[in-house]
């Protein structure tokens, strides 16, 4: 549905995309992931046709996008970041001039394709008020609905919760999931667990390059590590020597509010019978434990290892 | 070029739901008002002048209460065209419909020309009034509003320009302002200059083309000259929106 190749953006010397590539399938929903100023926006606007890319290739539907931008257009609902919305007008007739840029033609259909996206973007409610004095969380919606105009089989988001509570991005999350199947779905975002709870794939920018793509589940995995808690009495050096066999281990006293002071110890090791081999080790040592839990990776981690080779806060989207 | 229509639509809406259109409106209504009753008490108190002149001849572009306000008023007519849909962040959702430059420009220009002649809308009430009470030749008046709608092509596609080069409104209003203003004083440099070169002031001096259109005078050089600006206007926005997809 989308195939980004080499696509690079330079302004001036400075490269803030540089020749990344990757492709999205029909109905998948993809997170597009990486740090403020990781070249995101930059690149979906290359996508969208906003910007003209420096170099590289960008098909939607087949169609190339930097030939024949206009026929392109056709296949994709696009958000711009901050949602963009003309202030002064009502939802309907925003929603309705939008339709009618896009090609749709005659009031019956134009009334139609108008319905059915506030319906979709479920902001029927709002149809009737000012954009200027929604809340960020209909805004958002009603953005929804301009990219869902024409039907389109693309929806290409840009940063689709920033700004709302934690309510509303509840609401635009299980919106976006709704599309799973019916539509494919490329967003961009910066926060994580939005990626956890929306994407069934992910592609990691940072600094303008691609560092990292896959299922986010697979990505957590991070090759089948995983790091087992324990909680106990006694010294952290007896859990070091414990442990020591298995993996990293790391042991540390932990000042509790109440009662007696406990040693946290994690054990970074590998396999499905980690948490086994772990309390098996435990008993042979004699120790106490009061707790035993199996801490998963967090997308979180895999991130931050993916994204912190190089500084990244100094290019702006 | 339906889309350039349904651009305009949108455009006069925007212009009249905010108070800049009715602020413009009214100061122009209240200073033209001003100047035509000055001219006509000042016709009254003369009847010797006679001649081909009237307050309507001297209305239209005889003095500089016609031309001052307008200098001031054009440029915050087009400031918001192109430069507040960049800084709103609407251009983004424009420039990826599947719409071209040239829909677009066509829209905004011809949303900035209905507000134009809007503003001129009320001056049918002065070629009334004179009509009442003296004659009027209709002829002389059409060729005042054509050489009005020229100007009004010139310098809204100019105002146009400058939205579309200027970082934010302000800026394409101090732009226009120096552009109209410096056109506007090479044209009455003619007036002073004594050589070859006053041909030339003259060809670019809308106060007396004015001064002929309002005499009933249709001079095409005069509208070759709107024409062309417009047009070279029209091109270099068209230029101005594509090259910012390049440069962003």
């Amino acid at each position: 549905m989308l195939e980004v190749e080499g696509l690079t953006k330079r302004y001036g010397s400075r490269e803030a995309v540089k020749g990344i590539s990757f492709r999205v399938n029909e109905g998948e929903i993809v997170g597009f992931l990486g740090p403020n100023g990781a070249g995101k926006s930059t690149t979906l606007r290359m996508i969208t046709g906003f910007l003209a890319p420096s170099a590289g290739r960008v098909r939607v539907a087949d169609i190339d996008a930097v030939a024949d931008p206009f026929e392109a257009r056709r296949h994709f609902g696009y958000m711009p970041e901050g949602v963009p919305l003309h202030e002064e007008m009502r939802v309907h007739e925003h929603l309705r001039f939008r339709a009618e840029l896009r090609g749709i033609r005659g009031r019956a259909k134009l009334d139609a394709a108008v319905e059915r996206s506030l319906q979709q973007a479920s902001v029927e409610d709002a149809r009737d008020r000012i954009i200027g004095q929604l809340s960020k969380g209909y805004r958002q919606r009603v953005g929804l609905a301009d990219a869902l105009l024409t039907d389109p089989p693309l929806l290409i988001l840009d940063e689709p919760t920033s700004g709302l509570d934690p309510n509303q991005i509840r609401a635009v999350r299980s919106l976006i999931r709704g599309f799973a199947g019916k539509k494919t779905v490329f967003l961009s975002t910066h926060i994580l667990p939005e990626v956890e709870a929306t994407c069934g794939r992910v592609v990691i920018l940072d600094a303008g390059r691609v560092v990292g793509e896959g299922d986010p589940r697979e990505l957590r995995g991070g090759g089948g590590a995983v790091v087992v808690r324990i909680v106990g009495r006694g010294e952290p050096s007896a859990y070091e020597a414990a442990f020591g066999s298995l993996g990293e281990v790391t042991a540390a006293i932990e000042a509790a509010p109440s009662g007696p002071s406990l040693v946290v110890a994690k054990v970074r090791t590998r396999g499905e019978d980690a948490s086994e081999r772990v309390f098996e080790a435990a008993v042979t040592a004699g120790l106490k434990l009061r707790e035993l839990s199996v801490e998963a990776t967090s997308l979180e981690d895999v991130f931050a290892a993916l994204t912190t080779e190089e500084p990244t806060n100094e290019e702006a989207a | 070029m339906r889309a350039a229509w349904t651009i305009a639509k949108r455009e006069v809406r925007s212009y009249f739901s905010s108070p800049v259109a009715y602020v413009v409106l009214l100061a122009w209504i209240y200073v033209s008002g001003l100047s035509f009753y000055t001219m006509v008490y000042w016709f009254a108190g003369n009847p010797s002048t006679g001649g081909s002149d009237n307050p309507l001849t001297l209305f239209f572009g005889g003095t500089v209460l016609f031309w001052l306000p307008l200098l001031v008023f054009a440029p915050v007519m087009t400031m918001r065209l192109f430069a507040q849909e960049r800084t709103s962040g609407t251009l983004e959702a424009l420039l990826t419909s599947p719409v071209g430059e040239v829909a677009i420009v066509t829209g905004k220009l011809m949303a900035a020309m209905v507000f134009w002649i809007t503003l001129w809308v009320p001056s049918l009430l002065y070629v009334w009034i004179v009509s009442r009470y003296g004659d009027v030749d209709l002829g002389t008046v059409a060729s005042s509003y054509l050489g009005i709608l020229g100007i009004g092509f010139f310098y809204m596609s100019w105002g146009m320009l400058m939205s579309a080069l200027a970082p934010s409104q302000i800026v394409a209003a101090i732009l226009t302002f120096l552009v109209l203003g410096l056109l506007f004083t090479a044209g009455i440099m003619q007036f002073v200059v004594y050589d070859d070169f006053r041909e030339v002031l003259g060809y670019v001096s809308v106060w007396s083309h004015m001064s002929d259109f309002a005499k009933g005078i249709v001079d095409s050089r005069w509208l070759s000259f709107y024409a062309t600006m417009t047009a070279l206007a029209f091109y270099l926005t068209v230029r101005a929106v594509s090259w910012r997809r390049v440069r962003g």
